[in-house]
């Protein structure tokens, strides 16, 4: 475990202390693939054999934590292999130099190591440090191209993510108040989930009510939820290609995940009704706001923000409307979206760089200039909207069992509105990018293998997964979904 | 009346005391235009900060607040002012442009936010150990520094804000439990606000030298 932290942080020190490109990319890829190998095998361990913990209970992962832990793995390991590829591109049309490479190259171990101490920290105040640590990291990553518009895209995104942050800290600072005077709160480990999850139905329901709010509020801006998420779509679309697949397909799950701990608090503290309504108009607004967005958009970078905006709000209305498939939808959907993610945010990745415009009326017939970019996009398209046989359909399909099961049929109506609507945009636009007749005759431009290489692997997870979930992999949902529930 | 209890009304008294002289201060920056004088106000308000948690370290015999207290000095009081000086020399903008609301309009504005914080604060009142009114100050605070980071329009006095809005939640932390969070978690906010800051620092230097200005208003490109 502390190997898994150990190996980002290192790598990023010595892509600082090295200076050839070849040394950055073997440290960022061999760190990576370490990290990633020791992900599953926490995950393996926890599914198995049930939480874990260090250092005298300052880290300690259940399922959950290990599902995020999992996924934040297995993401950044695909985004380090895209990321050669993308950058030897980017260099080679003299987009970038070597001094924003290096500075791509130590900043994004730091960002993940940050994502990776998150979900296994079982003090929250040290979670809301390790969030807010990933995004200081990403900021100078989301300006990297250091443009006019980027660096307009970094200021918002620090603004809006501080004004978030400062409130989670409040609605933490308020968790703890509301602990106070409890046995065993004021020891050391008076701010840790198992303490608190222990004693929560002791808690000062005042304190924890305002907490609750302030926390989704908080980690809510982060996450993207509406009307929260105004800087999403700029930094998506202004941080280079792997950097913002990492935003959308990583970091969103370390904010949901915070999202969770403190949705289970309130829970045993206040009883299902009080933050399950919250939750569940927070998710269904924000799945309402990303459609009408997607359908007029005109930039498909930015359609990509609007479709996680979209996801965060499924993932948490899942968790608002509870019950046995709402909860179990929720961790599914965890799942599935840090699954499929990264494949859009590559295959948009290529299509920018062929055609360098993010603008769908500028490009056209794709699948004669970037045959495999093309199948893939319309094959993650269908996986990202929902469509069976793929996973995303599954957990949406729970989620929405779960609104049907807590009688909530107006929401579960407008949840199925907001889904079919984005469905229709996201089809209409990325068939037109795909097919038709290329604009103007251009040599076919090969893919570079690092990127397919990362493709390959992320479609391969989601084709498995489409049709066979590992044992393991379904005990440990099962058991996150339990957690979730209230039963750990 | 035995040492203690009366022991525990004087640190109360001083605690509500400087915690009032930080609710002054906010109001005096919400007003002020200078940038240099604004970050001589913030400086002042940390270091009424820093009496706070000197007091309840001595009283309320919490030694890892001491820590608290020193790291709080050497930061916001020493270190953050002097690193916002210097970039607000560098970029050589001293004066705020006119605020989207005027110094009366604001002042009164954030007067109404400050009702607002006691009224939410009110239900908590009487569980607070230290002085009365010290968490509807700290929600003041966060209220009137989200307040100004709306109103004003350069970079620099964004940055402030922010920084108010922190020692508005160090308050809160330090009021409602009386002994501060564990020591982990303090440091750990420590060193991630002087992070934030010099990040925020590198941002303000980028924007100065493409837009040629800190004026947050022409960072308008990016909408839909």
């Amino acid at each position: 475990m502390i190997l898994l932290l150990l190996a980002p942080i290192a790598a990023g020190l010595f892509c600082l202390a090295s200076a050839s490109r070849a040394a950055w990319e073997r440290l960022n890829l061999g760190a990576f693939g370490i990290v990633a190998v020791l992900t599953i095998r926490i995950a393996l361990h926890v599914s198995a054999r049930g939480p874990v913990s260090a250092f005298d209970g300052f880290i300690r992962a259940d399922a959950l934590s290990a599902l995020v832990l999992l996924l934040t793995g297995l993401v950044s390991l695909a985004c380090a292999i895209y990321a050669v590829g993308y950058f030897r591109r980017e260099e080679t049309a003299g987009r970038v130099s070597c001094v924003q490479l290096r500075r791509y190259y130590v900043l994004t171990p730091l960002f993940v190591c940050a994502m990776l101490l998150a979900p296994i920290v079982d003090n929250l105040g040290v979670m809301w440090l390790a969030i807010e640590a990933a995004t200081l990291a990403s900021v100078l990553l989301v300006t990297f191209y250091n443009k006019k518009a980027s660096l307009e895209a970094g200021w918002k995104y620090i603004i809006i993510g501080s004004i978030g942050v400062s409130l989670a800290l409040f609605g933490t600072v308020f968790v703890y108040y509301a602990a106070v005077g409890l046995p065993g709160t004021e020891t050391r480990g008076g701010m840790n989930w198992s303490v608190l999850m222990t004693a929560a139905d002791k808690l000062n329901p005042q304190a924890m009510r305002l907490a609750f709010i302030l926390a989704l509020l908080g980690y809510g801006t982060k996450a993207g939820l509406a009307p929260m998420h105004t800087w999403k779509p700029d930094a998506y679309a202004e941080a280079p290609v792997p950097a913002a697949a990492l935003l959308g397909a990583a970091f969103i799950n370390c904010a949901i995940y915070a999202i969770m701990r403190f949705d289970t608090l309130a829970e045993k503290c206040l009883g299902h009704d009080f933050s399950g309504h919250l939750l569940a108009e927070f998710g269904v607004g924000s799945i309402l706001l990303a459609a009408p967005f997607v359908i007029v958009q005109r930039n498909f970078r930015r359609l990509l923000a609007y479709s996680s905006i979209d996801h965060a709000g499924i993932m948490v209305a899942g968790l608002g409307f509870g019950g046995k498939f709402g909860v179990l939808g929720a961790a599914l959907h965890m799942l599935f979206h840090a699954v499929t993610k990264p494949l859009l945010f590559f295959c948009a990745g290529n299509v920018q760089q062929r055609f360098s415009t993010p603008y769908f009326r500028k490009v056209r017939g794709v699948i004669h200039a970037l045959p495999c970019t093309a199948a893939l996009f319309f094959m993650v398209t269908l996986a990202v909207t929902g469509l069976p046989p793929f996973g995303i359909f599954q957990s949406e399909f729970n989620v929405l069992s779960g609104a049907l099961a807590a009688h909530d049929d107006c929401m579960a109506s407008l949840f199925v509105i907001g889904i079919v609507a984005i469905f229709a945009g996201f089809l209409i636009h990325v068939s037109n990018l795909c097919l038709g007749a290329p604009a103007r005759p251009s040599p076919i431009l090969t893919e570079s293998p690092w990127q397919l290489t990362a493709m390959a692997f992320v479609s391969l997870g989601i084709l498995g997964l489409a049709f066979w979930i590992p044992g393991w992999l379904y005990h440990l949902v099962g058991q996150s979904a339990q957690i979730l529930g209230g039963n750990p | 009346m035995n040492t203690d209890a009366l022991s525990s009304a004087i640190a109360s008294q001083l605690v509500m005391l400087f915690a009032a002289l930080m609710l002054v201060l906010q109001l005096l920056l919400v007003a002020q235009q200078m940038l240099l004088v604004a970050v001589r106000l913030y400086a002042l308000q940390s270091l009424m900060l820093t009496a706070i948690a000197g007091v309840v370290a001595y009283y309320y015999n919490a030694p890892h607040v001491y820590i608290v207290a020193v790291l709080t000095l050497a930061g916001k009081v020493v270190f953050l002012p002097w690193l916002l000086n210097r970039i607000v020399r560098d970029i050589k903008i001293h004066k705020e442009v006119e605020p989207l609301l005027n110094a009366a309009t604001s002042t009164l504005i954030c007067l109404g936010l400050a009702v607002l914080g006691f009224i939410v604060a009110r239900p908590f009142t009487t569980l607070e150990r230290l002085g009365s009114n010290t968490l509807a100050i700290a929600v003041t605070l966060l209220l009137t520094g989200f307040f100004l980071m709306f109103n004003r329009r350069k970079a620099i006095t964004q940055v402030l804000a922010l920084l108010t809005v922190e020692n508005g939640i160090m308050l809160a932390a330090i009021a409602l439990t009386s002994y501060g969070m564990p020591l982990v978690v303090e440091i750990g906010i420590f060193f991630d606000v002087l992070v934030a800051v010099m990040v925020l620092g590198i941002l303000v230097y980028r924007i100065r030298e493409s837009f040629d200005s800190v004026d947050t208003a022409k960072l308008t490109r990016l909408k839909g």
